[in-house]
């Protein structure tokens, strides 16, 4: 007989520190916990601050812009022997093509967003799709798929992009199926690899011992708990996408319309009247670099606090 | 006495080593599991008990097909579970539960113990509401408000509760519960032991426990068999196999044991045991224990595999001189003798 | 308040005397206090007001779960903790030396040479790029000078001494190469290749199969036995120090709240959590059907000390006071003891009658 059945005890219920305590009684699920890592982290502020101030920018060009964007009106103030640098009109100067330097620069942000962000969707969504069949399913459509993802990855992505683009013709939409297709093996990779982990865990192997339905074990245990580093990596390639814009506009095979702004293609143009107004490359060049730094510093701090080694 | 509820006949579980980038040929295999033989009567507790390697672990997930098995039969309920396949396996998992060792790891970290406890419960299509949640969080132990939390605001010993409410949600004939305790600390391992013996009568349900620890075997087993190295080398109602152990191996596991006890200790006899467990991809010749046994016996135990066969009612061991070493014609030879022996 | 004792009747056995031990002990831990502090959050004490001896030769065994201050005790001993965010006090005297803030260097040449330590893990606490020959030779190269070849001599003969079977073969393999009873036989013979005059083993079984353990424990028992070596054994298995030790203090919370000479703490445990422990384990020598006596709650569970006793909570004697003021560690009946109401009967025999 025993004494004192365990279920009658107290069991280490509301006197256990880490426990359930009377004043929060909603449950703190592991999504909210990184939350709150990333709000008191300063290297996810900043990345996030920067982020922000890109995002507005881009989204509220038209209103923030001071000039009409791919203006000519300054045409004579440059020339192959004076640029007009800062001044209380201009307050960044004229570009190479007599435009308002921060009207370019203010609208050449949204569209290093809208393909940066485009590009890494189209990278995201499709690499998910190869590694979620690939790691889910295993077994031959794993090995069908990764050959086709290694033989993508075999080429360098800027000469798959220059590739695609150039087959594509010029124009923004080439430029985003170009720098995302180069990053789908990167997804595939990175989410096969942490499924296949994940799906040796024990709570898989729970799973499966109560009976689950594959489909369910796959899209609600695997995936979600192999999600954080692709989250992480997407942030991180979104810094190297718009990095790759501007590469691939400075090499020519961007947006053909000369109207439209863009970073890149802002550099190569300054680039004939580099020794005379060095700012017209350093410009846009800045705004590359600040903005690639702000979306890695938040992919950074998103990898800290998505790391399981974080939690106790 | 009527039909077990679990028979397992010739059970082997063998993992194929392979060589090779493209071919993959087979070199060898890995015999963790190798002629397993058990019944599991209704009602009951049947404790497997063994060290790391032994194949305990694998045999446990065998049976309830979470490995494949490579020959022989698993009779649960009548059906072969060797032979179901997709849709009607995944039916029959609903009378078979498992719980596992490392409470944490086995649960999904994402999940709220709400979802986590009524997940089979979806998964088989039983309709249910949140009384049931709650019913089943108390039949545990845990207060109704652990239903919104997630497994890591709990501590090691909730946790297992979380694990072993999720494993009766479905009302299982058979549980089998993989070293439900050793991640526990040693205040806690009692508290689970307890709650498991408390759902048996509750709920009626058949255990198969296994564990390394032959202390906690001992307690909440009916019957107990020990295996070595693939295969059980004795097999004995719990209380008979600790009273008399048979089989060397036995007696020396059960001599290696420290008791909480410093009376006990000072003057037990201690059999050591040389060198470690045999590679199970080439598991010795003859006897499997021969090679570490202090009993053995020149030629026959290196080249005859011994049969696991009944020495006294009821208790069955795999050794060809169980009764001489019983009666104390055979002893067993001194460590520093046997680690000289085993040296060469 | 009045403490209620229950005069001793010790049921076995005088106290042991160990002969040639003489009176100053080798080892003298004071107030022993361990606080890790981390931005942000409140410090935690890990270790709190820790006092024992051990004399040259006696094997003294820390008991305790998970969270008692039993391993961080150890490393503050060893001077291995980490230096950001953890603060030391109290004093640990090495034959006269006092070892907390003694300097790196000092302290280096100490561990290895007088002090060594046997981890739970061996397979991470060896370098697994190394021969463990050369693992063994670099010990008794800085610390005993000695010349590649004779190194070399010695290791096989440290490694004949922990019972590896063919020591001149093995002296060549990489720890990968070994299983993981002799990879610990391997770190037993790295603590003692300059012969220490203390030796301190943080559950150096747990990672093992019980046959090895007991392997493990024997080759502890007699290279420590007969010698002048000291041993500290740390471990949350009481099986383990029932067997080995002279002196077993019981650690809960940070501090000791039961220290007693190991035959009259097993024949009788005072303090109700060390009693719980010992009816909450079943054994083996003991028929089915004996019930467990749980310890309700868990390790975490705890009272701060500096509002009353820790293991109030969980204590099934805990009244009033415990959650008001904290025990001392005060002498009663052949021991030291941390609590106002201590056992009258000893827990396991209540399950046992009730059988």
């Amino acid at each position: 007989m025993t004494i004192a059945p365990t279920a009658t005890l107290p069991p280490e219920g509301p006197l256990s520190p880490d426990g359930p305590t009377a004043e929060s009684m909603a449950g703190e699920s592991l999504w909210k916990g990184a939350w709150q890592r990333l709000r008191r982290n300063p290297m996810a502020l900043i990345g996030g601050g920067i982020m922000a101030v890109f995002v507005f920018v881009a989204l509220f060009a038209p209103l923030l812009a001071p000039y009409e964007p791919a203006s000519t009106e300054w045409t004579e103030l440059s020339t192959p022997f004076f640029v007009q640098g800062s001044n209380s009109e201009h307050l960044l100067g004229i570009d190479r093509w007599g435009s308002d330097m921060l009207t370019q620069l203010i609208f050449g942000a949204r569209q290093s967003l809208i393909i940066g962000v485009v590009s890494t969707l189209i990278g995201l969504f499709a690499g998910a799709l190869l590694g979620t069949l690939a790691g889910g399913l295993g077994g031959k459509v794993d090995t069908v798929i990764m050959r086709f993802v290694d033989i993508l990855l075999s080429i360098p992505s800027l000469l798959l992009a220059i590739s695609i683009a150039a087959a594509m013709g010029k124009s923004s939409f080439a430029l985003m199926v170009a720098i995302g297709a180069a990053q789908i093996p990167i997804f595939a990779r990175l989410l096969r690899s942490t499924m296949l982990s994940q799906s040796r865990s024990d709570y898989v192997l729970a799973a499966n011992a109560l009976g689950l339905r594959r489909r369910n074990i796959i899209l609600g245990h695997i995936l979600p708990n192999s999600l954080g580093p692709t989250i992480v990596q997407a942030t991180l390639n979104l810094a190297t996408a718009i990095i790759e814009v501007a590469a691939l506009s400075f090499l020519g095979l961007g947006e053909d319309d000369p109207a439209v702004a863009e970073w890149g293609r802002m550099i190569v143009s300054g680039q004939d009247r580099f020794q005379i107004a060095p700012w017209l490359a350093f410009y846009p060049g800045i705004c590359i670099a600040i903005t690639a730094l702000g979306f890695t510093l938040l992919g950074e701090a998103l990898r800290e606090a998505l790391d399981p080694k974080q939690r106790r | 006495m009527p039909e077990p509820l679990l028979q397992v006949r010739g059970l082997k579980v063998h993992f194929p080593i392979r060589k090779g980038v493209v071919l993959q040929r087979q070199v060898g295999a890995v015999r963790a599991v190798d002629g397993v033989d058990l019944d599991v009567h209704k009602g009951s507790t049947f404790g497997l008990v063994g060290e790391s390697g032994c194949g305990k672990s694998t045999l446990g997930r065998a049976i309830l097909r979470l490995t494949d098995i490579t020959e022989g039969e698993v009779l649960f309920e009548g059906v072969d579970l060797a032979q179901l396949k997709g849709e009607e396996l995944r039916r029959r998992r609903r009378s078979m539960q498992m719980v596992f060792q490392d409470p944490m790891a086995s649960l999904n970290p994402r999940q709220s113990i709400e979802t986590i406890i009524s997940e089979p419960l979806r998964a088989h299509d039983i309709t249910f509401d949140n009384r049931r949640v709650r019913e089943l969080l108390e039949l545990v132990g845990l207060p109704a408000s652990a239903a919104s939390r997630y497994p890591h605001e709990f501590s090691g010993g909730q946790r297992q509760r979380i694990g072993i409410a999720r494993a009766v949600a479905l009302e299982p004939a058979l549980v089998i519960a993989d070293e439900p305790v050793s991640a526990l600390d040693v205040s806690i391992q009692a508290q689970v032991l307890n709650l498991l013996e408390e759902l048996q009568d509750r709920l009626g349900l058949t255990y198969l426990v296994i564990a390394h620890d032959l202390a906690v075997v001992h307690h909440v087993s009916d019957e107990v068999a020990v295996m070595y190295l693939g295969s059980i080398v004795e097999q004995a109602p719990s209380d008979a196999l600790y009273a008399q152990p048979l089989h060397p191996y036995t007696i020396s596991l059960m001599s290696a044991v420290p008791v909480p006890d410093p009376v006990v200790e000072d003057s037990r006899q201690r059999i050591l045991l040389t060198g470690d467990l045999p590679s199970p991809a080439n598991p010795p010749d003859g006897c499997r224990f021969h090679t570490r046994c202090p009993f053995r016996q020149e030629t026959r135990c290196d080249d005859e595999r011994p049969a696991l066969r009944e020495i006294q009612p009821g208790h069955r061991a795999a050794c060809h001189y169980a009764e001489e070493i019983l009666s104390g014609h055979i002893t067993p030879r001194e460590p520093d003798e046997a680690l000289r022996a085993g040296v060469a | 308040m009045t403490v209620e004792y229950v005069p001793g009747q010790p049921q076995s056995q005088p106290q042991t005397t160990i002969a040639g031990h003489g009176d100053r002990p080798l080892l003298t831990v004071t107030d022993l206090s361990v606080t890790f502090t981390r931005r942000g959050r409140a410090p935690v004490h890990a270790v709190d007001d820790v006092s024992f001896q051990i004399r040259a030769g006696e094997h003294v065994g820390l008991v305790g779960e998970s969270g008692s201050g039993k391993s961080v005790t150890s490393l503050a001993i060893m001077g291995l903790l980490p230096r950001g965010g953890v603060e030391v006090a109290g004093s640990v005297d090495f034959d006269g030396q006092e070892l907390i803030g003694l300097d790196t260097a000092t302290m280096r040449n100490l561990r290895g040479q007088e002090l060594a330590m046997v981890f739970q893990d061996p397979m991470t606490s060896l370098n697994p790029v190394i021969t463990v020959g050369r693992q063994i030779t670099e010990v008794l190269k800085r610390h005993r000078d000695l010349d590649k070849a004779d190194a070399r001599t010695e290791a096989v003969d440290l490694l004949t001494k922990v019972g590896i079977p063919d020591p001149a073969r093995r002296v060549g393999d990489y720890p990968h190469q070994l299983s993981g009873g002799m990879r610990q036989r391997v770190l037993i013979a790295i603590a003692l290749a300059c012969q220490p005059r203390l030796l301190i083993a943080d559950e150096p079984t747990t990672a093992l199969d019980v046959t090895i353990q007991a392997q493990i424990l024997e080759l502890l028992r007699e290279l420590v036995s007969g010698s002048q070596t000291a041993l500290l054994m740390i471990t949350h298995d009481l099986g383990v120090v029932a067997g080995l030790c002279d002196r077993v203090h019981v650690m809960y919370s940070g501090r000791i709240v039961e220290s007693a000479e190991r035959r009259q703490l097993f024949a009788r445990p005072r303090h109700p959590y060390t009693g719980g422990l010992m009816a909450s384990i079943p054994r083996l020598d003991q028929p089915r059907g004996v019930p467990l006596t749980p310890i309700p709650g868990s390790p975490t569970d705890t009272l701060p000390w500096s509002q009353g006793c820790a293991f109030a909570p969980r204590c099934p004697n805990s009244e009033v006071d415990c959650r008001m003021h904290t025990p001392a560690l005060e002498p009663a009946d052949n021991r030291a003891l941390r609590c106002f109401h201590p056992l009258t009967t000893d827990p396991r025999s209540v399950g046992a009658t009730h059988a």
